[in-house]
This record gives C-alpha cells, sequence and structure tokens, in this order.
C-alpha cells in the first residue's frame, strides 16, 4: 500500500514494538539480577528490521511472478532474536547478570524509543500541516 | 500487544523480592541476641530463595507461539529458609536459658554479613525502581503521538 502511512512510519511502528521489547527484557533481567542460575538475555532486531523493510533494495528477492512471494514489504514483520548473552562472567551462584550494562542498555534503549516517537512526530506533523486548509 | 505493562509487573515483582529479602535482613539484625523463639532454642537466621518465572503470556503470545525459552522472566521468592549453622554457645551461668553447664545457646549471625546483604538488596531495589520509572517515561511518550 502506497498510502498516506509509507514504509517508513511502518518501520518505527515495528522498531518501537521491538524496543519495548527490549525494555520488558531488560527488566527482567535486572528483577533476575540476585536470582541463582539466571542467564542474562539478549534480544536483536536490527537485522531483522532492516531485512523486512529493505530500504537500499539489496536484501529481498524481488517479486516480479504472480506466484512469487515477496520477502519485503510495506508491513514488515519482524521476529526478534532473543538469546543468552554471551559476554559477561558467570558469577558463584550461575548468575550472569551484570547490572551496570543492563542499566546502560535500559537507558539507551529509551534514548532510541523516545528518538522513534519524535520521528513519528515529525511524520504526523508534516502529514497534518499538508491536510490543513491553507488561508 | 499491551506490553508495556509487562514491563511494570516484572519491575514490582523485582522490587517486592527484594523488599522481602531486607525484611528477613531487619528479622536477622533485630534478633541477633534472641534466645528463646516458639520453636524452642534460639533464633535461627533467614534467608530468602529467589526463583526466576516464566511471566504470565499474553493472548498475543500464545498467538505467537513464542519459543518458551524467550519467555520474560520475573522473580518470585519462593522459600524462606532457616539457616543450619550451629549456635553460638557462650558462658552466662546466670541466664535463664542456660543449660546445665552454664552455656547459652545465642544466634549465630554475623552483622557484617547481614549489613553487606541490606547494601545488595537495597541497590538491587534501586535499579528496578529505575527500569520501573524509565517504563513510565517511555508509556508517557508515547501517549504524545500525533498531540
Amino acid at each position: 500500500m502506497s498510502g498516506l502511512f509509507d514504509k517508513t512510519t511502518a518501520a518505527l511502528q515495528t522498531s518501537i514494538n521491538m524496543r519495548q521489547m527490549r525494555h520488558n527484557l531488560t527488566a527482567s533481567n535486572i528483577a533476575n539480577a540476585e536470582t541463582p542460575g539466571y542467564h542474562a538475555k539478549k534480544l536483536d532486531f536490527e537485522e531483522a528490521l532492516a531485512r523486512a523493510i529493505d530500504l537500499d533494495g539489496t536484501r529481498s528477492l524481488s517479486a516480479n511472478h504472480p506466484d512469487h512471494f515477496a520477502t519485503g514489504g510495506s508491513n514488515p514483520s519482524v521476529r526478534p532474536e532473543i538469546y543468552d548473552n554471551p559476554e559477561g562472567a558467570i558469577n558463584n551462584d550461575g548468575n550472569s547478570v551484570d547490572l551496570e550494562k543492563e542499566m546502560s542498555a535500559l537507558s539507551e534503549n529509551a534514548i532510541l524509543y523516545k528518538t522513534a516517537i519524535q520521528l513519528i512526530n515529525k511524520k504526523m506533523a508534516a502529514l497534518k500541516y499538508a491536510a490543513s486548509e491553507t488561508k | 500487544m499491551s506490553d508495556f505493562l509487562k514491563g511494570m509487573r516484572i519491575s514490582s515483582s523485582g522490587m517486592a523480592a527484594q523488599r522481602m529479602r531486607m525484611n528477613t535482613i531487619s528479622s536477622n539484625i533485630a534478633n541477633i541476641n534472641t534466645t528463646q523463639t516458639p520453636e524452642g532454642g534460639p533464633y535461627r537466621r533467614k534467608d530468602v530463595v529467589f526463583e526466576a518465572m516464566p511471566e504470565a503470556k499474553t493472548f498475543g503470545d500464545i498467538i505467537m507461539a513464542t519459543d518458551p525459552r524467550n519467555d520474560m522472566q520475573r522473580v518470585q521468592v519462593t522459600d524462606v529458609i532457616s539457616d543450619r549453622k550451629a549456635p553460638l554457645m557462650k558462658y552466662e551461668p546466670d541466664h535463664p536459658d542456660a543449660n546445665p553447664d552454664g552455656y547459652v545457646a545465642y544466634p549465630n549471625i554475623n552483622l557484617m554479613e547481614e549489613m553487606t546483604n541490606m547494601i545488595q538488596a537495597s541497590r538491587a531495589y534501586e535499579a528496578n525502581v529505575s527500569t520501573m520509572q524509565a517504563q513510565k517515561d517511555l508509556s508517557l511518550s508515547a501517549l504524545e503521538i500525533g498531540r
């Protein structure tokens, strides 16, 4: 669909969803910072999102036959990858959460989340301006 | 996806667990010289057991059938255990709880250990408060979309 809301809005929306998920994961790591045997988890979605929106057109197969499936698209459906963080020392009690790392990941993620929101707001403002009556 | 409430629930589980831990530490310090308990004998040091538990799934999670390894985990205090260390015996023949040899059994509590645990618990609590605040901040900024 090439309507009012384009690829960028869809990508920003997915990005915000993924950042929320990453926030939850970091919260989970911090809540379990003292749980014996808990391994810190990490979430990657940037590469999957880049593949899904395919801005530079190099990542997807072109679908020029009606029976082909498009691999990129206007509505990126991204599966994040969650895995045990291989970095970081494992404690005596089997816990591998590094609280400092988690806190900095948390604020980094929060800033990028807010950035995405700002970008959406700018887009909306531009649309609003275009749609407003001129005098 | 009402995921933002999940983040808050996870942070609050962390706070609840650390507060519970703080309560047992307070109890240990308050009872450092207690020689009588309802179970008999001196007070025994208490400690909490933390366990990571998968946060309750939303309808969306079940539809997406995500890998169970990927569940966000909250933390829960599953047990409060009593220390098995032998009590400290002090020679106080005039004490009402003294045994026939004149020794009184006191709780085997190391004050330094309790204090370090207390600092650890309060730092962990603060970290959870920060995540909760960050979540609140993010959700409020999301409400500003389109304003």
